[in-house]
Order: structure tokens, then sequence, then C-alpha cells
């Protein structure tokens, strides 16, 4: 890769597996391992089943299930420590093992990611902390992919914007500040969003803080450490809050329709067998899976960029996923047919035998990927599909949104799903600062009437979370307050978040990975990133503007009508220090090789990822910065509205 | 100069070496025999206290005042501890210059800081009853005699767990010793008992008889690394047997009358013996020599060697290290003191320097680094210079050596001999210092309070400073008489602009004084907002605690604030303080939602948060288990709406809830289960579904579901029941609130194309290809192909003529036919 990335997502891994199983070996023999559901998948993209049993890993159980034995005496929990109830869930089994008494157990407990006085406090009230060796283990960041961090926070998003509870704000930071701790101090963080500035303004009092704690003796690498990094060039944070039509649309690349029809976690997904066909022929597919129920119907795929194919095909339109697929097999079928040919000196005999699992393995991941992409294409082709979609575009090419309600009351009284509905409303409600109240008053019966009066529930919950809300009484936009809700019709012409034009199959703008809409926070992203491009796209005749703008200049106006704060800091360190690294890195290209840490508070989606990808290989092409994008975790619609949704019914004899 | 072999002595064919370190060192007048005397390891300070057991001159009411004395190895009075806390049966050090007092009841002090600062706690297990008899120390720890032969044993201060060994027989011991946990085989302290004639071992699970009938022993020493022990029989023999009792290595014959008053290991390869003024050294294989004092001398034992204290002097006793040896011995041959002469002889400007040079030419590198080291051990600041000048004009003379060692070893010796000061005292040896790390040592200095070289250290060696600057601070706030405000600010004066000068800690010490405004005052410097929050929780500032919490940004620390405050406070008096702070009341509410409903339902009522604590209810009524309390809880959730106007919505919602939970319930009763917990549109579909129009009729007019969802579900019931007859009973009908196209699609993509087909003529509104794609779609390309004849639509026609088969065929060429002809 370029020559200048320091900034190496396989380091935090590698780092992330060595702490864990370096506190593994701490206990000593064979162990029990209590895993909490949400850390099944990160725990299994950075170790490998076998790995742990090496470790002294006899059986794993999921906390949640509340069924750890005594078999061994050895129970080792990794769970997360933040909410007070997995803190119980944990006291409570140690509990109950103990009261059965059999065994005289030996507990551990690690605190993912950090150890909290809050689960002290309950332990020890619970009467237990006395009994187990308590310990942290600092999983933060999990690289999912080379451009790809996750925390992996699966909740986060009903906490933040739901319970307004911002131990993921915190967590963050505590992330990010490892990164700068190791590769130095972002020179710039420039964001968007209430929560985003406060993860911002964390940053900065984080920095502080850590200056004050680091001990006061010249040279050290800390010291160095907390000068502006060099290859680093600036983060950006979003906050999900900015932008939430985008994630409520339908992803239509690949991976994205994959995660919106199977469902993605933690790079694998769930299929049916009787679709790919089961018997996981390769190990490296499914060893590692820390699953305790037995292989059913479902099989797991692994989702990830060391499937060359399926490099190729994630991030396309899923339009033309299909005939990248063609490609793909006649490639294969030729190739194979010559080689049959050619194949006459034993010479080349063997470089064809040597080069045979790779076909294979490519052959395998073509059947795999068509046969995916085949249930996909009938799940798109159902109306239940098109119809959704054809609301999604029509109000966000700026259509009138009452010209869409019949379609949904109509999808409504067809009992589609509610996540679907939901999906719509709220969209609607996003992109016109609130909804009429009179139509909103009968959606909401609507909704009642059709999947039932809890939904009274969940209908409150987006309406605390902003996402289904009335509008302002107020006339337009003078009343409102500026930044507290985004005005999408001059922000979709300041920032051109409609193209007509797309091209799907060899795209020249974010807009194709929506079919045309082009994804605020992308834009946001590209505000600030490729200015240049993105003002010859907004004013094509327009006047060119000054060179060196940084920040946010050129597109002030816009930021000022997109809801949420709005913030540029730079980060300076001492001058001798910068200068020392000046010299140290030689001046010169400035900007080559440098990062750009994209962070998204709240979550990102498939397709957003897949637009910053598209956004990043331009900017390599100009040979200028990478990004790397971070996040939260990783969200879907379904996801975000689900948040919402409530559960439970009237009735649970049904 | 006098030679550096001057206080040579040879034990056996060992060198020993006797150095003076300080002269003068106690007050002529303080009876040292009266004494009981304990160094702390690593040439750590000195406690001494007058031995009860013996008699002393009457000298007034003053003197008589009992009181444990701290003093530096130079005889500096460190600390005068007054004690009247009863009889001392215990008095030792740990590693970490922690003074350790035992009183007979079994309490124990344990003094942290060299100034009077202690921790108490009590050994338990009948020390009370019985009474401690004497203590053994070790490292970390010590195990106490009772009375009644019980040990028990400490082997932590920080968090100490007095533990009760295995139960040795209880006739008297003569003598006894300990094995440190470290270097014992069962890796937990063992004691050793010399009882009758023998010795028992005990450790944590058993006493064992160790078979050494030739006692009874008077002294049992054990050596630092417990590679041996060493005995003093009855008959004034020392015995040395092998740490693990396989093997006796040696035995000396004092020929002494009198039982000597102490036996200490002399570093591990030598034991010394102690009468009053006459000290023996035994070496290896029993050979010996003896030293004679015109004082009383105490032996203070260490890692490497033995201090000996008498009034006048303190003198340091150790084998010469083997690299000292090496250079110095008269008549070593190896190439270090060759090069020591040569640089003697550059010094005099001599050509003979070169020719010693030439002749050690190819040992040179190694010559160099005995002289460095050589220099390390040396304490004599001239001996030191020389040979550290050896090895730097040896160094100079090689092309290629890498000087670090040199370096160090240089800064090592500057700290070395700042230390070995007289005025501080603290005559550390070279390995010593290395095994008590520079950061112990610049501990060992702030405990003197000698801050200023402490800090000149840390700056030479490069180390935290933060420390020192926290420990004086805290120290001034203690001692000082000024105003709290000159105090605060000199310290943030002299501490201003320090990288991690901790202000909490000064803070912390300030109002353990009671200065709890200077303990504000400060800890408003403190630039974590996190750190300040636990002190704050202790000065019971608990609203600024929480807002430095909020500001820390930190969840669990505000989560933890908060779990105190609902503790302490009343319930009304939380709700007001979590009131104007949000982030504080959205994490109340988010934990309260699983665990404490309860508290959420005053939170909500005191806020009146009227929907909150509506759809609060409405989850309990979720979770009830029969109709009727549900409507209970519903009730009471729309009582909570009904007064407020902006709610309808919400509140006729809960009414109509329970009314729908009414009419499920009266269903069940009479068409089976399955009705509650279902939607309303879901409850007319069952309905339907079971054939009972009439009541679906009911809900939907009860509710007011509008035609055209009723129309939907009615049909989607039908399909789903393949109630074909109903459906071409509505075909009929003229007007549908949906449209036909649904009930085309629905019924199509139920299979029966016969009656899909009946919907495609009322389709009017459609195009006419729409709809010649539906009767396609019903297989029916004839009727298709007269939908396109009415519509004159020729390419339409063309393209089903390729679709179709048999006589369908012809059909679509005669409508093709009937298209053409009117145009010619």
């Amino acid at each position: 890769m370029a020559p200048h990335a320091s900034l190496n997502t396989s380091d935090i891994s590698e780092k992330a597996r060595r702490d864990l199983l370096q506190l593994l070996e701490g206990v000593r023999g064979k162990k029990n391992l209590v895993l909490e559901k949400a850390l099944a998948g990160p725990l299994n993209l950075l170790v490998k089943f076998s790995t742990l049993q090496e470790y002294g890993v006899d059986k794993p159980f999921f906390l949640e299930n509340d069924n750890v034995d005594s078999s061994q005496r050895n129970i080792v929990f990794l769970v997360r420590g933040e909410k007070a109830k997995t803190v119980m869930a944990v006291a409570n089994q140690i509990k109950r093992l103990r009261n059965k008494g059999q065994i005289d157990h030996e507990f551990s407990i690690f605190w993912v990611p950090r150890r909290t006085m809050v689960s002290d406090q309950i332990l020890e009230e619970a009467g237990v902390l006395g009994e187990a060796n308590v310990t942290e283990c600092p999983l933060y960041f999990i690289p999912l992919a080379e451009d790809l961090l996750s925390l992996e926070l699966d909740d986060c998003l009903s906490d933040l914007y739901l319970r307004k509870d911002p131990t993921s704000v915190y967590l963050s930071a505590k992330a990010l500040m490892l990164l700068q701790q190791k590769h130095g101090v972002f020179p710039r963080i420039i964001g968007k969003g209430d929560n985003a500035k406060r993860l911002a303004d964390l940053l900065i009092r984080m920095r502080t803080e850590l200056t004050a704690s680091e001990s006061s003796n010249g040279g050290g690498t800390s010291f160095l450490g907390l000068t502006p990094s060099s290859s680093i060039d600036s983060l950006i944070i979003i906050d999900r809050e900015v932008d939430f039509p985008t994630v409520l649309l339908t992803q239509l690349t690949y991976e994205g329709l994959i995660d919106e029809v199977f469902g993605i976690q933690a790079n694998q997904t769930e299929v049916d067998s009787s679709i790919v066909g089961a018997a996981p022929q390769q190990p490296s597919q499914n060893a590692g899976s820390a699953s305790v129920a037995p292989q059913a119907l479902k099989r797991k795929i692994a989702i990830d960029s060391k499937d060359t194919l399926y490099n190729t095909l994630s991030d396309s339109n899923f339009a033309i996923v299909g005939n990248l697929l063609n490609k793909v097999a006649r490639r294969l079928q030729s190739s194979y047919e010559s080689r049959q040919i050619a194949s006459k000196s034993t010479a080349e005999l063997r470089e064809f035998v040597a080069k045979l699992p790779g076909y294979q393995a490519e052959q395998a991941s073509l059947k795999l990927h068509t046969s995916l992409a085949e249930e996909i294409i009938k799940h798109t082709r159902s109306e239940l599909f098109t119809r959704p979609l054809e609301v999604q575009q029509n109000i966000m090419s700026g259509a009138d949104p009452t010209t869409q309600h019949d379609t949904i009351e109509e999808l409504i009284d067809r009992a589609i799903p509610l996540s679907t509905i939901l999906r719509l409303l709220c969209l609607e409600s996003c992109t016109n600062a609130g909804m009429r109240a009179k139509d909103l008053e009968n959606f909401k019966r609507a909704v009642l009437h059709g999947y039932g009066q809890q939904h009274l529930l969940t209908l409150s919950s987006l309406e605390k979370m902003g996402l289904l809300t009335t509008r302002s009484s107020g006339l337009g936009g003078a009343a409102a307050k500026p930044g507290s809700v985004t005005n999408y019709t001059s922000v979709r012409r300041s920032l051109r978040l409609w193209d007509d034009e797309v091209n799907e199959a060899d795209p020249n703008d974010i807009s194709y990975v929506f079919s045309g809409y082009a994804s605020l926070s992308v834009r946001l992203v590209q505000s600030i990133v490729q200015k240049h491009y993105l003002a010859a796209l907004v004013r094509p005749a327009g006047q060119q503007a000054a060179a060196a703008a940084q920040g946010w200049r050129l597109f002030e106006d816009a930021a000022k009508n997109i809801r949420g704060a709005t913030f540029d800091e730079t980060q300076t360190g001492e001058e001798k220090a910068v200068k020392a690294r000046q010299m140290l890195n030689g001046a010169g290209h400035a900007d080559s090789g440098k990062t750009v840490v994209v962070f998204f508070l709240g979550g990102v989606c498939r397709a957003e990822i897949a637009a910053l990808r598209f956004v990043a290989k331009k900017l390599a092409e100009g040979g200028g910065k990478r990004l790397l994008i971070c996040t939260t975790a990783i969200v879907k619609g379904d996801g975000v509205v689900g948040a919402a949704i409530e559960t439970g019914r009237f009735g649970t004899g049904v | 100069m006098s030679k550096p072999t001057a206080n040579w002595e040879k034990v056996g064919d060992r060198f020993y070496r006797k150095v003076q370190l300080y002269t003068a060192v106690f007050d002529q007048d303080l009876e040292l025999e009266n004494y009981i005397v304990v160094g702390a390891p690593y040439s750590g300070a000195v406690a001494i206290y007058r031995d009860e057991e013996k008699l002393h001159s009457y000298r007034g009411t003053q003197a008589a005042k009992s009181s444990i004395d701290i003093y530096s190895c130079a005889g500096k009075l460190i600390r005068r501890i007054n004690w009247d806390k009863g009889s001392i049966k215990g008095l030792g050090w740990s590693e970490d210059e922690k003074l350790l007092v035992v009183t007979e009841d079994g309490t124990v002090r344990c003094y942290f800081d060299l100034q009077g600062d202690f921790v108490p706690f009590t050994l338990g297990h009948g020390a009370e009853e019985y009474g401690v008899q004497s203590c053994r120390f070790w490292s970390s720890g010590f195990v106490a005699l009772l009375g009644n032969n019980h040990l028990i044993s400490v082997s932590r201060y920080d968090e100490p767990r007095p533990k009760l060994l295995a139960i040795p027989p209880t006739d008297p011991v003569v003598s006894w010793s300990i094995i440190p946990p470290a270097y014992s085989l069962s890796r937990s302290v063992e004691a050793i008992l010399a009882i009758g004639k023998t010795v028992y071992v005990v450790d944590a699970t058993d006493a064992e008889d160790r078979e050494l009938p030739a006692g009874p022993f008077r002294h049992i020493s054990v050596s630092p690394k417990g590679e041996f022990l060493a005995f003093y029989t009855e008959d004034g023999k020392v015995w040395v047997v092998s740490g693990d009792w396989t093997e006796k290595l040696s035995e000396y014959d004092s020929r002494a009358k009198t039982v000597p008053r102490d036996m200490q290991w002399c570093g591990s390869n030598a034991v010394a013996l102690a009468w009053e003024d006459e000290v023996h050294l035994v070496g290896p294989k029993g050979a010996a020599t003896k030293f004679y004092y015109d004082a009383w001398v105490h032996l203070i034992a260490d890692m490497d060697g033995i201090r000996l204290l008498t009034n006048d002097i303190c003198e340091y006793i150790q084998k010469v290290p083997d690299v000292t040896e090496e250079v110095f011995r008269l008549g070593s041959t190896s190439p270090a003191p060759v090069l020591l002469e040569a640089a003697e002889q550059l010094e005099k400007k001599s050509p003979k320097a070169d020719d010693l040079i030439q002749l050690i030419r190819l040992n040179l590198a190694e010559a160099v680094d005995t002289c460095v080291k050589a220099a390390g051990h040396e304490f004599n600041i001239h001996w030191q210079k020389q040979l550290l000048k050896a090895a730097s004009f040896g160094k100079s003379v090689l092309d290629l050596y890498n000087s670090d060692d040199f370096v160090d070893m240089c800064e090592t010796l500057r700290v070395l001999n700042a230390v070995r000061f007289y005025e501080i005292g603290l005559p550390l040896s070279y390995d010593q210092f290395k095994r008590l790390t520079p950061d112990k040592l610049i501990e060992r200095l702030i405990n003197r309070h000698e801050y200023f070289l402490a800090l000149r250290i840390s700056d030479y060696l490069h180390l935290p400073t933060d420390k020192i600057y926290v420990r004086w601070a805290s120290q001034k706030v203690r001692v000082s008489t000024e105003d709290e405000e000159s105090i605060c600010r000199l310290i943030v004066q002299k501490l201003h602009g320090k990288q991690g000068v901790s202000f909490e800690e000064i803070a912390r010490s300030a109002y353990d004084e009671g200065r709890a405004r200077l303990a504000t005052e400060l800890l408003n410097y403190e630039p974590r907002a996190g750190k300040q929050v636990p002190l704050l929780l202790g000065m019971k500032e608990d609203t600024i605690a929480l807002d430095k919490a909020i500001e820390s940004g930190d969840t669990d620390l505000i989560f933890h604030v908060l779990l105190h405050l609902r503790k302490k406070l009343p319930l009304a008096g939380f709700f007001r303080t979590i009131n104007s702070r949000p982030v504080a009341t959205a994490l109340v509410e988010s934990t309260a939602l699983h665990q404490d409903p309860e508290l959420l339902k005053d939170l909500y009522y005191q806020d009146d948060r009227r929907l909150d604590g509506s759809n609060l209810l409405i989850s309990e009524a979720l979770n009830q288990l029969d109709t009727n309390s549900r409507i209970e809880k519903l009730k009471l959730a729309a009582k909570l709406l009904q007064d407020s106007r902006d709610h309808t919505l919400q509140f006729k919602a809960i009414d109509e809830t329970q009314r729908l939970l009414k009419m499920q319930d009266a269903f069940e009763k009479d068409l089976g289960p399955g009705f509650a917990g279902l939607s309303i549109n879901e409850t007319m579909f069952k309905l339907i579904k079971l054939g009972n129009m009439k009541r679906a009729q009911k809900v939907q007019s009860e509710f007011k579901v509008t035609e055209k969802t009723y129309w939907w579900i009615r049909l989607r019931a039908l399909v789903v029941k393949r109630d074909w007859n109903e459906l071409e009973e509505i075909s009929k009908t003229r007007k549908s609130p949906i449209g036909w196209e649904p009930f085309f699609n629905e019924i199509l993509s139920a299979g029966n194309t016969r009656l899909a087909s009946n919907f495609i003529p009322k389709c009017t509104t459609l195009p006419v290809s729409d709809r010649i794609e539906m009767w396609v779609k019903c297989g029916l390309v004839v009727k298709a192909g007269e939908e396109a004849l009415k519509a004159k639509d020729r390419n339409s026609l063309e393209v089903l003529k390729s679709k179709a088969t048999g006589s369908a065929v012809h059909e679509i060429d005669r409508m093709i036919g009937q298209l053409s002809s009117p145009r010619r």
C-alpha cells in the first residue's frame, strides 16, 4: 500500500488479539468462557475458536442463555461492563454457580472495554466482588476491513438518540484517543452534529487531561505522541442525527442488499442453506464461529475482503452485479478450457495444477454469490420491495411527499412489515422537517390499527429520536431555530443531493449507490476533502474557489442549513516538537498518503461505506489522502427504526 | 590515599572488606547496649527502641518517656515516635521502608512514610489472649510467634490478612527464624523453630520435625536468598546446612563460652556472630576471622552484606566483589589491573602507559568492562575516579566500544555518592541500588523530605517528577501554618506548568488535614474532572461532584455519583438534583427502565412528564397476564393524559386499546382463542377468515376503519381463505374504493387465473398495455388480442403473436388482419 500507511488496521486487530489471549492465558488451566452475545461476532473476527481452545477454552456459553455449567473449575466472563443489566446478569450467574456449590469455582471477569466503578459497586452489593478476579480487556475498535473500524456497539443508536445516554460518545472518544496516542493528535477535527460536537469537545478535553497526567520527563515517546500527527490529516465526525434519511433508504449496493435481505453481523451473514447449499466445504468459512447451537438449516457465510470476487461486487450497485457475475463466470470458463488445451508440457501442467485450488475457490465463491444474487433478485422483484423504493426515490428527488401518502396507506393496508412502513414515514418526516399534524395523526392511527396498539410506544420513541415529528406550526424556516432541522430543499440544491443522470455501471459520482440520491453524510465529507470536485459539481460554470480552502470553507452556507452544531477545531502542538516531526518526516508533499479519519457517531450503513470508498478511490487517483472509516456500529434502516419498535404485545398467549 | 585493599580481610580463600561508612553516628550518651536496633533493607533507616527487659539508669521523667527513634545510617534523627501503647514485641522493616511495630496484644502498626503516619491492624487468631512473643520479618511480611507457639503470618501490608500457620508442639521455642515465601520450596512462608533438641519446619499446612537432634540450637539464621541455614549449637558451634536440608556444608567452632548475642548472614556466603564487642565472621568451610570493637556492636543484615553499628561508627562488611578482587588483589594477572596501572602512568606522563596498553591490547575491552564494574562497587570516591579514568583511557584506545555501560555507571555513581553523603545517610551498595531501583530510591528520599535532592536525581535520571511535587505540596499543606490563601498561592505558583501534577492528591491531604476550603480551592486546579469526583464525594460536595462527573463525559463516573446520591438523598431531593442536568436524568431513566420502574414513575410524576408516565404504564400493561389487569393499567395510563390537550391522539388510542381488548376477549369466548394481542386490522382479518363478516363490520364501525382499509383486509382474508365465491360476488359490485387491480393481483398470485381474469375488464383506469399484460398473465392471449384490437395497437398484437400457441395464433393473425384492412 502507500508508503506512509502508518495507520494500519491490522495492527489494531493484532493488538486486540494479543491482549485477549494474554488475559486468557492468565487464567491457568481449562476454562469455560461466558460471552455476551454481542461480543461473539467481534471475538470471531479476532480469533478462531481453535485458537481459543489452544488457550484452554473448553466450552463457550452465552451470557444471555444463563446456562453455564460446572464442567470446569475456571469460569471466564467476557462481557461489556457499561450497563447495569449485564453486570447484574454476571453477578446472578456467579451466585447461581456458587449456590450449587459442587465445585469451588474460580471466576474471572474480563470487562470489555474497561472496568467500571459501577460494575464494582454492583458486584460488591451482590456479594461476589471478592470472589472474582476482575480485569479489563481493552477491546475498542474492531477492524472489519482494511479501511473500516467499528466499535461494534450494537445498542449505540437507541442509547444515543432514544435514551440520550452518552456512553457511546465516551467510548468513542476513548477509542479515538488510543488512535491519537499511537499516531499523534488529529491536526484538525471537523464535524457536524450536536453529539459530534460533544465528542470533539471530549477529545480535546481528554488531550489536556492526558497531557496533565503524562509525566514531565523529556524525550519520552508519549511526549512526541501528543503532537499533531504527521500521518493523519484530520478527523471528520459525522453525527448520525445529521443524516438519518440515508440510513432509512433501502441500500442498493450488493453488500447493502445482502444486509437488507439476510443481515450481516460482524462480517458474517446467515443464509438458509437451501439457497446456498449446506456443507461448508471450506473450513475457513465456518471455523471459529462461537455459536453453541449445532449447525441448523442456516449457514454462516463470511462476507469480507478476503474473497476477491466479493471485493469486486460488494460496493457495486446491484443493478450491475448480474453482469459482473456473468463476466467472471465466462472468464473462469474460458481460462479453464484454454488451460486444458494448453496444458501440454509437464511444466505447464504443474503450473496449472498449482493454480487449481485458486480456481476452485473462485468457482465456489462464484457459485455462492450467484445463488445469493438470485435470491436477492427474487426479493427485489416483489412489490414489497419496489413500491417502497418508488416512494423513497420520489421523496428524495424532492417530489411533494403528500403525493406518496396513498401508496404508503395502501402498503399499510397490505400489512407489509412494520419496519418498512416506519422507514418511509420517518424518511418523509426527516426530509421535510416533520409531517403535517393531520397527516401524521392519520398515519399514526393507521399504524396502530394495522400493527397493534402497543406501537403507541414505538411511535412515541420515534418522536423522541426525532425521526417522526410534527412540523412546527411556525411559518417554515423563519420560526425554527437555525440548525435544529435540516432544510432539504436548499441543501438538495447546494450539495446536489439528487443526481438525475446517475450511471450505475460506470459510476462517476457517489449517487450511484442509491441510484440517484447522493447521501448527505458523504456529501459533507466530500465538502471537506473534495472541495474542487463538489464545487464544480454544484456550480458547473461558477467561479472556482481559492485553492487552499480548508475546513468548511465554501460550504458554510450549506452546513448552516443542516441540523446540528458545525465545528472546526485545530489541535496544535508545541512548536518545537512539530518542527522536529517535520524534520523527521521531511518537508514537502504535504498531503500525499495522509489519512483522513471519518468517524460516524451512531453508525454508518454499508451503502455509505461504498460511497466513501468511491470517494477514497477518487482521492487516491489524485495522489491524495487516504480515508479510514470508523464508526460505533454498522446500521441499516431496519435497525434504526427497530431501536424504537416495541416488541411486546397485548396477549402473551399468542 | 590508602590502598583499596587496606580494609580487606582474608577468610579462608575469600576476601571480605569492612567499609567504614560513617563515624560519630550516635550520641555518646546513648546506651546502645540497652536498645533494640533494627535496620531497613537496602541500607535504609534504623529504628531503635529501648529494650524493656534491660535495666537502665534513671534520668528523670523526661528520658523515661519511651519512644521509637528512627535514624538514618549516619545517625541523623529522622523521626521520633512517642510510644505509650504497651510493650513492643516486634519491630521490623519492610522492603519499601515501612516500619512495623507489633505489640504484645497483637496490634500492628504499619508506619508507611517514616513520618509517623500509620495504618493499624490486629493479628487476631488468639494473639490477644496468648500475647505475641516475638516476630520475624521479611521483605513484604512477617510472622509472629504467640505465647502458645502458634504462628501468625502476614504476607502483605496493603491488605493485611493474618493467617494462622500449622500448629507446632507447645514446648518452649529456643530460637526461630523464617524462610521468606519467595525462597521457600512451598512458595509460602516457612518458619523454622528450634524446640527442645530438634528443629521444626512449619508452613501453612503442616509442622514437620526435621530430626536434627544436635540441639538445642540457640540461634537460627536463614541466608538472604534462603539457600543456606545457619544454626548455633549449645556447645558453641555454627552449622551451615543447605536450604533443602540435604547437606551439612560446614561447621565452625567458636570456642566461646557465652552464647553470642546475635547471628546474622553476611550476604549469602558468610555468617556473622556478634558478642558484646566482638564479631566473628565465618566463611565457607569453617574459616573465620574476628573483629574487635571498643563498644557494643549491633548487626544489621542486608541482601549483600551486613552493617555493623556502634555508637561511633557505621561499617559495612561484604565479600569483596569479584571484579574488585580482580582489579586490586595483589598478584592478579587479569588485564584490568594493568589498565589501571597504565592510566596511572599516563597521569605521570610516562611512556610506560603505552607499553602496558600494548601488553593487554587483546583483552582491552574486557579490562575496560572490569574497571567500569569495579568502579561501581567502590565506596571510595578516589578509587571510583581512578577506575573510571582507567576505563576511559582504555576505551579511547579501542576502535569500537559501546560506551553505554560507562555512561550509565558514571550516572549511577553520581547518584550513589549523593545519597551516601552523611546528611542523607543512605549508604547503598551498587547491587543494592540495582535491586532497589531508582524509583524506590526517589520514594525513600521523598519520605525523608529530601525533595530537592529527589528532584535533582529524577531530572538527572530522566524519571518522572510529578510525584515529588505532589508529595511536597501535600506535606506543605499539612504542616504549613500560613493562611490558606497564601499556601494555595505558593503551591500553585510552584507547580504551575508542571506536567502530571495531581492536584487531587494535594487537595485530598488538605481535606484530610481538615482544611476543606483549601481542598476545594486546590481541587479547582485539577485538570482531570474525573479525578476530582471521588474526593468531592468524600467531601460531601455532591452536586459539584455530579457536575464534574458530567463534565468528564464518563458515564461510568456519572453513574457512580448517581448511585451514591440515590442512596444518600431523599427521593425528592434526588430528583431535584438531577432535574437540571439532562445527562444525569437520561442516565437515571435508562437504568431505571429495567431495574426500578417505580423510581421512574415517581420521576415522571414529579417532572410532570405525563406522556412518559403513561407510556411506562402502557409497557407495564403489556407485561400483564390477563385482560382485566391490562385494562386496569391502561386506565391509569389514560388518566394521566385526560387533562392534557396535547395528547388527545394518545388518549384516544389508549381508549381504543381497552375497547379492542374487551372485544377480543368476547371473540375468544365465542370463536376460540387467538384474538388477544392482534391489531385492529388483524382482528378483522381473522374474523373474515373465520367467515364472521358481521363482526368484522362491527369492528370496522367501532374503530372507524376506512373503507379502503376494510376492502384490502377483506380481499386479503378472502384470498387466504380461498373463498372464491365471495370474491366473485364482490366482482359484481360496481365500485371499489381501492380499484380492481389489487383484486386481480392478489387472486392471480393465489393461482386462480379464471377469477382473476374477471377483474381485468373492471380495471378501466389502467392503460391498455397493462391490461394486455394482465390478460397474458392469466394465459388468455386471445383476450389480450381483443384488448389490443380495441385499442388498435398493432405492435402489441405482433408481440402477442409470438407468445401465442395453437389456435390462438390464428386468432391473433385474424385480428392483425382486421387492424390492417381498414387502413388499406
